[in-house]
């Protein structure tokens, strides 16, 4: 049975090789070991469901008590003629589980929305209590919404855009030091001297400024231009006195601005380090905060003020012998600091799960915490985000009014249990009642905005329809949120998504 | 604002219904498409892709499953749909978009054209047809979780080719043979050693160091493919003259390592004396690990004992084709890239490293192509209303940009007027050497090649109206092998270029330049690349959106023009955040890859793109060896 695991394996890794170039083999067992449950297998429902299926996310359940109507068969790809008159949750589920047999589909046959505003706030409720992510998603004529509802979720690979390598050069650890002092440029031949990497020469030409210069570090911009000058005097010239071609030099100079940002810890990953949750270590405490408590013991014991070295440097010219060594330098010293780290983990409690050190280590830097606000703050008077409302709908046409007007659909759903325009011949009316809908949101929040009045007569067109096209873009977009939560990389949104498929256009707000 | 659906408005709701639309290409974006067609309301859809089912599609093609494994995409997507939506009218075409029976009366049978393809070459001819046939094209890309959507309607807006590609980035011959100094010029040897072994032959791949490779002459030898095949395979021969001996030649030629590291050759004998010692580096899945040279020399060993009886089971005469998804050769392409790449000191690389540099591998997965497939619909939508003034170019970025917006929608250009495609003269300008470049590489390399073309008629204008080059068969193949100077072209000479199969001409103005730089053939003039603002460096593999291996031109069955078929390095850090494949790259050791810039707000992001447009990290296209 080794065998067969081992062949299931290499079949698995084929299937999924196009996304393990994505979110690696970490993160696809992450994928693999998680249990997602939808609640109604709408079309949106199933797009999200689909799109999670296919990269084989562990199981899968559907709650869903409603019966398999003509109209849903007309806007769900996973739902057939054949399944008309059956139990959504079983219908879809079935369908659903034929498009990767490595995931398990449940389904569990029962009612649970009546009202939408009202079971939102509950689960809300019961998620938030539990810290179980939850992600509202509905597609409702041309509009998308997300929104996801998580007390706490914390990111170890954040992934971010732009970073800065983690080089020490205006701080060098001995070791470093040492592998500096060991290269000598003047003393060396020329096919040397121009495979030397960039950082030694920078590090070497830093020395020489060092001693002209008090010890003081190049900061401004003169001065920047000053140090990259000195280290284009080090090119080694020809017989005639004409500089030699060392791309090595080049590549210097150019990374002169970013080798020189100092060392120093972010103020959003200070933050994370003074949060509560990192003060009172407990045997209860998820083993994120239990890491970050190390590497912050580490930070004031060992690291001299400084996170863990992360232990990578970018590709450079250089012959591979010394960019081994150089890389090493740097690679052993992070495994040296991760293993200080974990001594402090083990102080702090005797097991912590399985995080790796080496990883999160090496990502030190970039942790983030997601905090969302709770659905009960968000619709509750007292703590409704006013500000940000009322500063969106400065632009009349933003995304924002799409947010207020699926507001005001839900209260015309709780005045009359059904939402507007739903059957064509009593648009006309509806329009005068959601209008009065859409003020008493207005007024009840104090909110001082104004609504145009054709966003109340195109969402009385919409009749609460859920066109699939649309349904496809926001299936993409949830579960795309749904796997960074999952897989724990990335950092997903905060905290609501609108989707304005009219105009093409996306808007994140926090409420 | 518009008012579309509601459900749908009723004349927009027939028209769905009655209106005929062409998706090409059933892979990812492709397979969504279908669907979100379908359940929109269009009764009457074609779908045409060349390619077939492969294991690493099912991860997100969805119309797809284990048992349609090596059959036609479009026709088991056509299938798939109905089987869900029985009413749907749907015509399958399992064949090449650019087969000349898809003419410009063929593409007339359509309201609109939607391109679900992976490919250059094929966006290239589509965006003509679709010119030449003035029906508006719908074009789509997605590349890991980037994507973007953009409409193109003659005379309304840009065309495809309006604005200039970014080079695809070419390693001179000598490189790949004599002095390679990065990873990817051993994986380029080991893909051309592969089709000189056991594929088709082709003499721009020759991958031997030749005793008479400083001289022009045209001395008779003997191909590699005769030598091996006169051993039989016998693996310890072949692997002593490729990594031994050849090896050894070179280091004869000792300017060549005046300034560089030497190689060290490699004898059979000797690794095996090493043992069975497979070093391991690196954890995980066994495909990310890296085996010493004893494993790869073993490797080396079993994958050539594997591809020669593949080859002679399929009989006298047969040819094995690349496949980076074929393991025995996958496992030969690793095993010789590495040893190579271990001669030429330089840090190994797993597995499935070389197969994202081998295979131009772009990261694909079902969430960014249902978004894509989503946008694409509503743009369709607004194109059959009328409005393609409200249509949009729209991006989609990994995640919200610093301005909150994942989507980034942007008017469209007018079409640019010195489009070379689609302004109403189409001319260019092209330097060359009229007394060294041939008939031939007029045809393949510049024609055919750089200009998109597929069938192109030359004639002089020389007031005799000389016929250079004739699409008819056997009519101007003496001419081939002609300097263009024989034909009486010099400088200043202008050729008038037909493709009537894409209705389109083109007028070639030539200029007569004797120091081109060396390895280059031609260059155009005013072409973006030579006046590009920001050095090559700069902007490598930072662009988005195009081609992910949903295709109508699978490699694996590469013979279209231009289908050079030749690795894309896919590891911008965009697109790999695995920070175990990043460990990996880092090994590279000492070898020399671009810095990315990331993206920042919307208006740079847009003129990134731009700069970069669709086509610009697709597969076969960006990086290609010269000789």
């Amino acid at each position: 049975s080794k065998r067969t695991m081992a062949v299931t394996k290499a079949s698995k890794d084929q299937k999924y090789d196009r996304q393990l170039r994505l979110w690696g083999d970490h993160g696809q067992e992450e994928l693999e070991n998680a249990h997602v449950c939808l609640i109604n297998s709408t079309a949106s429902g199933t797009e999200i469901l689909k799109n999670l299926v296919l990269p084989g996310i562990g199981a899968f359940t559907i709650v869903d008590g409603h019966t398999v109507s003509g109209e849903d068969v007309g806007n769900n790809f996973f739902l057939s003629n054949n399944s008309i008159g059956r139990n959504r949750a079983q219908a879809a589920t079935e369908l659903l589980q034929e498009l990767n047999t490595d995931v398990s589909g449940n389904f569990v046959e029962e009612v649970c929305v009546f009202n939408y505003e009202h079971t939102c706030l509950r689960l809300g409720s019961v998620l938030w209590n539990a810290n179980i992510p939850f992600l509202v998603c509905r597609t409702y004529g041309l509009v998308g919404y997300m929104r996801l509802v998580v007390k706490e979720h914390t990111v170890i690979e954040s992934h971010p855009d732009n970073a800065l390598e983690d080089l020490r050069l205006d701080q060098p650890f001995a070791e470093l030091k040492n592998h500096i002092q060991s290269y000598d440029l003047e003393g060396m031949g020329k096919k040397d001297h121009s495979h030397t990497p960039w950082i030694i020469i920078v590090a070497k030409y830093l020395e020489k400024w060092f001693s002209e210069h008090n010890f003081q570090f190049p900061k401004n911009y003169k001065e920047k231009e000053a140090f990259k000058q000195l280290i284009r005097q080090g090119i080694l010239k020809s017989e005639k006195g004409t500089p030699e071609d060392e791309e090595n030099f080049e590549e210097a100079i150019k990374n002169v601005n970013t080798a020189l940002n100092p060392t120093k810890i972010s103020s959003g990953v200070d933050d994370i380090f003074n949060g509560e949750q990192c003060n009172d270590i407990t045997s209860q405490t998820p083993a994120f905060w239990v890491m970050t408590r190390a590497v912050r013991e580490f930070v004031h014991n060992d690291g001299g003020g400084n996170l863990p070295v992360r232990g990578s440097i970018p590709d450079m010219i250089a012959d591979s012998e010394k960019f081994i060594n150089l890389q090493n330098i740097y690679r052993e010293k992070a495994m040296q600091d991760a293993s200080v780290v974990s001594k402090h983990v083990e102080s702090l409690l005797q097991s912590v799960g399985k995080v790796c050190e080496t990883l999160f280590c090496k990502n030190a830097a970039f942790l983030r915490v997601v905090r969302c606000r709770s659905l009960a703050e968000e619709y509750s008077v007292e703590t409704v985000n006013k500000d940000a409302i009322t500063s969106c709908m400065d632009s009349a046409d933003g995304e924002m009014v799409l947010y207020l007007m699926l507001r005001s659909v839900d209260r015309f759903y709780q005045q009359h249990s059904r939402y507007p325009g739903v059957y064509n011949y009593q648009v006309e009316e509806d329009i005068s009642k959601l209008k009065l809908c859409v003020n008493s949101l207005l007024q009840e929040y104090s909110l001082n905005v104004n609504v145009k009045d054709d966003y109340i007569h195109e969402f009385c067109r919409y009749g609460a329809s859920e066109p699939h096209t649309v349904a496809s873009f926001l299936g993409g977009s949830a579960a795309q949120e749904a796997i960074k939560i999952i897989t724990r990389q990335f950092v997903p949104f905060n905290n609501t998504f609108i989707y304005n498929a009219m105009s093409q256009t996306t808007a994140t707000f926090q409420l | 604002m518009v008012q579309l659906v509601g459900s749908l408005r009723k004349e927009l709701a027939d028209s769905l219904s009655a209106c005929r639309v062409l998706v090409v290409g059933a892979g990812g974006i492709g397979c969504e498409l279908l669907k979100n067609l379908v359940l929109t309301g269009f009764k009457n859809i074609e779908v045409i892709d060349l390619d077939t089912i492969d294991v690493s599609n099912l991860n997100r093609q969805f119309l797809f499953q284990k048992k349609h494994v090596g059959k036609s995409k479009a026709q088991v997507a056509k299938e798939s749909v109905l089987q869900f939506c029985p009413t749907a009218n749907i015509t399958a075409y399992h064949d090449s978009i650019m087969n000349p029976e898809y003419n410009v009366e063929f593409f007339r049978n359509f309201m609109l054209v939607m391109n679900a393809l992976d490919n250059r070459a094929a966006r290239n001819h589509v965006n003509r047809m679709c010119l030449a046939a003035d029906i508006p094209l719908i074009e789509s890309g997605t590349a890991g979780y980037l994507g973007q959507v953009t409409v193109i309607k003659k005379g309304l807006t840009e065309c495809y080719e309006c604005q200039p590609k970014p080079t695809q980035k070419t390693f001179p011959g000598c490189t790949i043979r004599n002095t390679p100094s990065e990873p990817i010029h051993c994986i380029v040897w080991a893909k051309y050693l592969f089709n000189q072994l056991f594929g088709e032959e082709d003499a721009d791949q020759e991958v031997a160091t030749l005793e008479n490779s400083n001289t022009d002459g045209d001395i008779k030898r003997v191909s590699t493919k005769d030598w091996a095949r006169s051993t039989g395979y016998d693996t310890v021969k072949l692997f002593n003259k490729l990594f031994k001996d050849d090896i050894q030649y070179l280091l004869t030629m000792d300017k060549l390592w005046k300034k560089r590291k030497a190689p060290l050759p490699l004898d059979w004998l000797e690794i095996q004396k090493l043992g069975k010692i497979l070093e391991v580096t690196g954890t995980g899945l066994k495909d990310q690990q890296v085996l010493g040279v004893a494993g790869y020399s073993q490797l080396f060993s079993r994958s050539v004992e594997t591809l020669r009886s593949m080859l002679a089971d399929k009989g006298d005469g047969a040819e094995l084709v690349w496949d980076k998804d074929d393991p025995p050769a996958m496992d030969f392409v690793t095993a010789a890239a590495n040893l190579r790449m271990h001669i030429f000191s330089m840090n190994m690389k797993s597995r499935f490293d070389i197969k994202s540099m081998a295979g131009n591998i772009i990261p694909a997965i079902a969430t960014t192509n249902a978004v894509i497939a989503g946008l694409i619909v509503l743009e369709a939508l607004k194109i059959l209303s009328g409005d393609v003034e409200q249509c949009r170019t729209i991006f989609l970025n990994k995640q919200p940009n610093p301005r909150k917006k994942l989507l980034v929608p942007c008017a469209l250009d007018p079409p640019s007027a010195n489009c070379y495609v689609c302004a109403s003269k189409p001319e260019v300008t092209v330097k060359l050497n009229v007394h060294k470049t041939l008939v031939l590489a007029l045809q393949d390399k510049i024609l055919k090649e750089k200009f998109g073309m597929v069938a192109p008629d030359v004639q002089i204008e020389d007031g005799k109206g000389t016929i250079l080059i004739s699409s008819e068969e056997g009519e101007t193949e003496a001419n081939n092998s002609k300097f263009l100077s024989d034909f009486g072209i010099r400088h200043g000479s202008r050729l008038q270029v037909d493709d009537f199969l894409q209705d389109y001409t083109l007028l070639v103005n030539v200029i007569h330049c004797e120091d081109l730089e060396k390895d280059v053939e031609f260059e155009v003039v005013g072409d973006a690349p030579d006046k590009a603002p920001t050095p090559p460096s700069a902007q490598e593999d930072k662009n988005v959106a195009n081609g992910n291996k949903d295709s109508a031109e699978p490699s694996t069955s590469s013979k279209a023009p231009a289908e050079q078929d030749d690795v894309l390095i896919v590891d911008s850090d965009e697109e790999e955040p695995s920070s175990s494949t990043m460990d990996v790259r880092m090994e590279s050791g000492g070898h020399k890859r671009k810095l990315h810039d990331a993206e920042t707000g919307e208006a740079s992001a847009k003129r990134q793109r731009l700069d970069q447009p669709l086509a610009a990290d697709e597969e076969d296209d960006d990086i290609i060896a010269l000789d």
